[in-house]
């Protein structure tokens, strides 16, 4: 049989053929039918892979400021494993109870005031019934299983969640209030707060991207900065996403406790009023590298001042943070900040292209220029390029006499301090 | 005189009759349609009787239509068996047509972003009705496709069709095989996962190397668009992939097609007198009609093939999506496709510019020229002593190049990273880490240590009560605490130590972890010269509700190194570093994974 067409008899090859072509159609359809239970489990999958990708990034970029558990660290981050972001309201069964006791209570009333009037023209028989009705709703208003002593009893449980959730209040929680009805009001959504009219998943992707512009007014000692690479940050849209996923992976729905409320660290801070705040007017430092060098020795380095800016402490005179112990400190990622003074006597100026460097000049260039040499092992374009609009001559020096104080192999020297000057007057 | 101003239609059915001008109009269409063949021949054809007119009607579409006009109208009865074609030929065209109908089906749901095309992916194989089945065939064929025409390469060396006069219809065919070679290379890239993107990286790399630099520099420039792949190259590799190397397939395929009907398909050698050709003096009693025989088989092996993909990719088969691509993260044991495998295994051997560029293009030479070059007339096994050989050694370094490319051969990787990958590596090649399809409800929260499943029956308590006295408000517990905190981010432990517990692991609760944590222990002990005195840890916390964390640690006394081994004294010990009091230095390595409940690792498993 396999020496000729391997089926030899043209019927069964026709056969065969319409066979085959009839099995693929059954397949395609069995395939089909099952297609929707399929895809809802690959996005299940997906859905999950993206939040353990989130976790990853969350726990390497964002526990620092938000906590590892994501609760806040106090006046670094606020928590975002919070039931205030999620905008669970911890009064909405109770209200809901107080509102029902209320109308009907209302209702009852409404309906006894209606009888009293229809009592006045009524015969005898009538009235007798009126009264009985009217005993019972008194007792139902007021009796011992009444709407009295349920409305007591949905108050006590308010004033006990009340007194439970204070702690959290202390800490930042928005402050309820009971209104006169005995419901309780409060701004419990972050989003309510903030007005925003997008979902959460925009509101957490959208700081993500942008940053938070006014969190510096607030944020004393850090703020939300952006993480996208669209604003030339380290995170792709799709890591965006997935820390997204891995955020919104806390909502409890219903089922947040008051101990969620209680564990929070650091609830969102309310930015006192104004902006922003007065700097010094200085030109920035610019991009030419020999001038900025030449131009140093002008001005006299503060080391203290130097690690206050290097690490966010402090602002440059242009105003700006910069930030640079965010990478740098330890080598996080970037070259450790202690080493960088010794790295060029010790390895950089026996490369070629450093030949007549001085130690400023390679640590200006790389400041201001930062795609002129990248250290072997860390990736190129990390590092922002925008420095030498961000900081003045003066912010640089005070970071390279910061650098200094490491040194062992150019012991820092401070600067004998300049002889009072008597020219200058004591202010009036 | 015509019943309408003009003759019409209806004069016939006045002059035939209905039944008979309908007919006669059908069979008047199908004969344009079939180009010479009317309702009767046909029949006749598929009935398998002789036909009934001459000239034979069976011969007129060869002649007459497009279609058929580049296939033989007859074959040699000797060629129409398995041997010596194996239908390779035939197969290798039938894949060309698959992937191109395949492949416009993906082309719609498609864009060549990097912001997007991984979300494509993800959109055909979540939202697409049938988009995984079509990819999955999409993605078979291409591998099926690369190993056919392969075979039909060595196929057609092993029988010597390649010589004359069938010399060019070689040459086309090497041009058709590296098209094939370059379509699924550059396919590869366009989901935009770390498979592809990392395993193109390796192939576009080997491009750089051309000498001298400024050919290799621009080279590389043209086909990734920039020093790194990146959008331009997306972008590149996918318009290579859908428009330029199809055109030069389509071309080539009309080519070698056109060749074989110039020169027949050469016979099996043996049915030859040495140095002639008898391919187009086919006897009469040795001929088998194209139509109705070739061309019905033809038909019932696309019916055949195409159903055993489409079970293949609806039961065994799913191509892989790995994680989106990430030029930072360089993937543990990544390598080209398994075609490209030789080459990354000669690069292994030596020299990049040699083994990286030289090599591969003095094999393409020796292919293209090898007809040219062998012009000895006999194509008799016999006869042919050295060129099989040749075939045979090449196919045999071919197949130690491709294993010498795989991760396993002599990549240099230290022992922790090794046992990391082990447990824990990303789902790529449809392998994963044993540890990440342990089902969610037996990873409970907990200190596992691997000295538990290193102890003897009885002794494991005591082992366990051991690790924690090691550990507790001592210079190695601070260690551990601290490094955990440090470079992992989890502050399972505080830092003076005092709440480190590493408790057994619940067998009852968790058999597959057991299992899992065994299987840890043997890879630590297989290591036990670079991991001197070595064990393994698993921390479990609970992220978040349905998200459990998974420290994996690894604790060893250090040792003096060379190039990464260890180096042994004259009894094959190895040299502990010490402190100046004597107490050994511990490295610490840690490796985090987080599991999801739903994440399912477990049903691919």
């Amino acid at each position: 049989m396999l020496q000729r067409l391997l089926i030899d008899r043209i019927e069964n090859r026709i056969l065969v053929g319409i066979t085959m072509f009839v099995g693929i159609m059954i397949l395609i359809g069995w395939v089909a039918i099952n297609e929707g239970e399929r895809m809802r489990s690959f996005a299940n999958q997906f859905e999950a892979r993206s939040i353990e990708f989130g976790a990853e990034l969350f726990a390497a970029n964002c526990t620092t400021c938000h906590g590892v558990d994501g609760r806040g660290i106090g006046n670094f981050g606020p928590a975002l494993n919070s039931p205030y972001l999620f905008g669970h309201n911890y009064f909405a069964s109770i209200n809901n109870q107080i509102s029902a006791i209320n109308a009907r209570e209302a209702q009852l009333i409404a309906e006894r005031e209606a009888l009293m009037q229809e009592f006045v023209n009524a015969n005898d028989a009538r009235r007798e019934q009126i009264r009985a009705r009217r005993d019972e709703i008194e007792a139902i208003l007021t009796g011992e299983d009444g709407l009295a002593a349920e409305r007591a009893a949905v108050f006590a449980e308010r004033d006990n969640l009340l007194n439970s959730l204070q702690p959290a209040i202390d800490l930042g929680y928005p402050q309820p209030t009971v209104n006169e009805d005995g419901t309780v009001t409060s701004i419990y959504s972050r989003l309510a707060f903030l007005e925003w009219n997008g979902s959460l998943e925009s509101f957490i992707y959208t700081t993500l991207v942008h940053g938070r512009p006014t969190s510096k007014t607030y944020w004393e000692n850090a703020q939300m900065v952006s993480w996208s690479q669209q604003t030339g940050a380290p995170l792709r849209d799709d890591q965006l996403r997935n820390l997204t996923a891995y955020i919104m992976n806390w909502d409890k729905g219903n089922a947040w406790t008051i101990e969620d409320a209680l564990a929070v660290r650091q609830y969102p801070l309310v930015p006192v009023a104004g902006g922003g705040e007065m700097v010094a007017a200085a030109p920035p430092v610019g991009t030419d590298v020999d001038a900025i060098v030449a131009q140093l020795d002008t001005v006299v380095g503060d080391p203290v001042r130097g690690e206050q800016i290097y690490n966010n402490q402090q602002r440059s005179q242009l105003g700006a943070r910069l930030g640079c112990g965010g990478c740098h400190l330890n080598g996080v990622a970037g070259p450790a900040h202690n080493a960088k003074w010794d790295h060029f006597f010790t390895e950089r100026s026996q490369l070629p292209q450093f030949a007549g460097y001085t130690v400023q000049k390679y640590l200006v260039e790389s400041i201001v220029n930062t795609g002129a040499y990248i250290v072997p092992g860390y990736a190129a374009g990390q590092m922002p390029g925008d420095f030498a609009n961000r900081m003045s001559l003066q912010d640089m020096a005070d970071i390279l006499a910061y650098l200094h104080t490491f040194s062992t192999v150019d012991p820092y020297v401070p600067p004998t301090p300049a002889e009072p000057s008597a020219e200058v007057t004591p202010e009036a | 005189m015509s019943i309408l101003p003009f003759p019409s239609f209806l004069d016939d059915i006045k002059e035939k009759g209905f039944k008979r001008a309908v007919f006669e109009g059908v069979d008047d269409i199908v004969k344009s349609i079939t180009a010479g063949m009317n309702i009767q021949d046909i029949r006749e054809a598929l009935r398998g009787e002789a036909p009934s007119r001459r000239p034979n009607p069976r011969l007129q579409p060869h002649s007459d239509g497009f279609w058929l006009h580049m296939r033989p109208s007859f074959f040699h009865k000797d060629m129409t068996g398995v041997y010596p074609t194996f239908r390779l030929g035939w197969l290798s065209t039938y894949f060309v047509f698959f992937e191109t109908i395949t492949g416009m089906f993906l082309m719609v749901w498609y864009t060549p972003s990097p912001q997007i095309a991984y979300g494509n992916m993800v959109a055909i194989l979540s939202n697409v009705p049938l988009g995984q089945l079509m990819r999955d065939l999409h993605r078979l064929g291409a591998e099926a496709m690369v190993l056919i025409v392969t075979l039909h390469m060595i196929r057609t060396f092993m029988t010597g069709s390649y010589k004359k006069p069938r010399q060019f219809t070689w040459f086309s065919g090497v041009i058709l095989l590296f098209a094939t070679f370059f379509l699924s290379f550059s396919g590869y890239l366009l989901p935009w996962d770390q498979l592809a993107l990392w395993a193109v990286t390796i192939g576009a790399s080997m491009v750089e190397a051309s000498p001298p630099p400024i050919v290799g520099e621009t080279l590389n420039l043209l086909l990734r668009g920039g020093p790194d792949i990146g959008a331009n190259g997306l972008l590149r590799f996918y318009l290579l992939h859908v428009l330029a190397v199809p055109a030069i397939l389509f071309i080539f395929t009309g080519v070698h097609y056109y060749k074989v009907i110039i020169h027949g398909h050469s016979l099996p050698p043996q049915k030859e007198n040495i140095g002639e050709d008898t391919a187009k003096r086919v006897p009469l009693d040795k001929r088998v009609y194209f139509i109705p025989d070739v061309l019905t088989s033809e038909i019932m092996w696309i019916g055949v093939t195409s159903f055993i993909l489409v079970v293949l990719c609806v039961w065994f088969y799913h191509a892989p999506l790995e994680a989106h691509a990430d030029p930072q993260v360089t993937p543990l044991g990544t390598t080209a496709p398994w075609y490209f495998l030789w080459i990354q295994g000669a690069l292994k051997l030596g020299d990049k510019v040699l083994w990286g560029i030289i090599f591969p293009t003095v094999v393409l030479l020796i292919f293209f020229a090898w007809p040219y070059l062998d012009n000895t007339p006999s194509r008799r096994y016999a006869d042919r002593r050295f060129a099989l050989i040749v075939c045979f050694a090449f196919m045999s370094s071919f197949t130690v190049l491709s294993y010498m490319g795989t991760a396993e051969y002599g990549v240099n990787t230290t022992a922790d990273q090794q046992i990391f990958y082990y447990m824990a590596h990303e789902p790529a090649h449809n392998r994963m880490g044993i540890i990440l399809p342990v089902p969610f409800e037996q990873l409970p929260a907990g200190f596992y240590t691997t000295r538990e499943f290193s102890a003897e029956e009885g002794m494991k308590e005591s082992a366990i009560a051991a690790l924690n006295e090691a550990l507790y408000g001592t210079e190695l517990g601070k260690q551990l605490a601290e490094q955990l905190k440090t470079e992992a981010h989890n502050p399972a432990f505080n830092l003076d130590a005092t709440n480190i517990r590493v408790r057994p692991v619940p067998q009852a609760e968790a058999p597959r972890l057991a299992y899992v944590m065994e299987l840890f222990e043997k890879q630590v002990a297989k290591e036990d010269k670079e991991l001197y005195n070595g064990w393994g840890a698993v921390l479990i916390t609970d992220n978040q509700d349905n998200l459990k964390r998974i420290d994996l640690i690894l604790v060893w006394e250090a040792i003096e190194l060379e190039n990464g081994q260890p180096i042994l004294d004259e009894n094959g010990n190895v040299k502990p570093i010490l402190k100046e009091d004597g107490t050994p230095v511990y490295n610490i390595s840690i490796k985090h994974v987080f599991i999801h409940r739903d994440a399912a690792y477990f049903m691919n498993y």
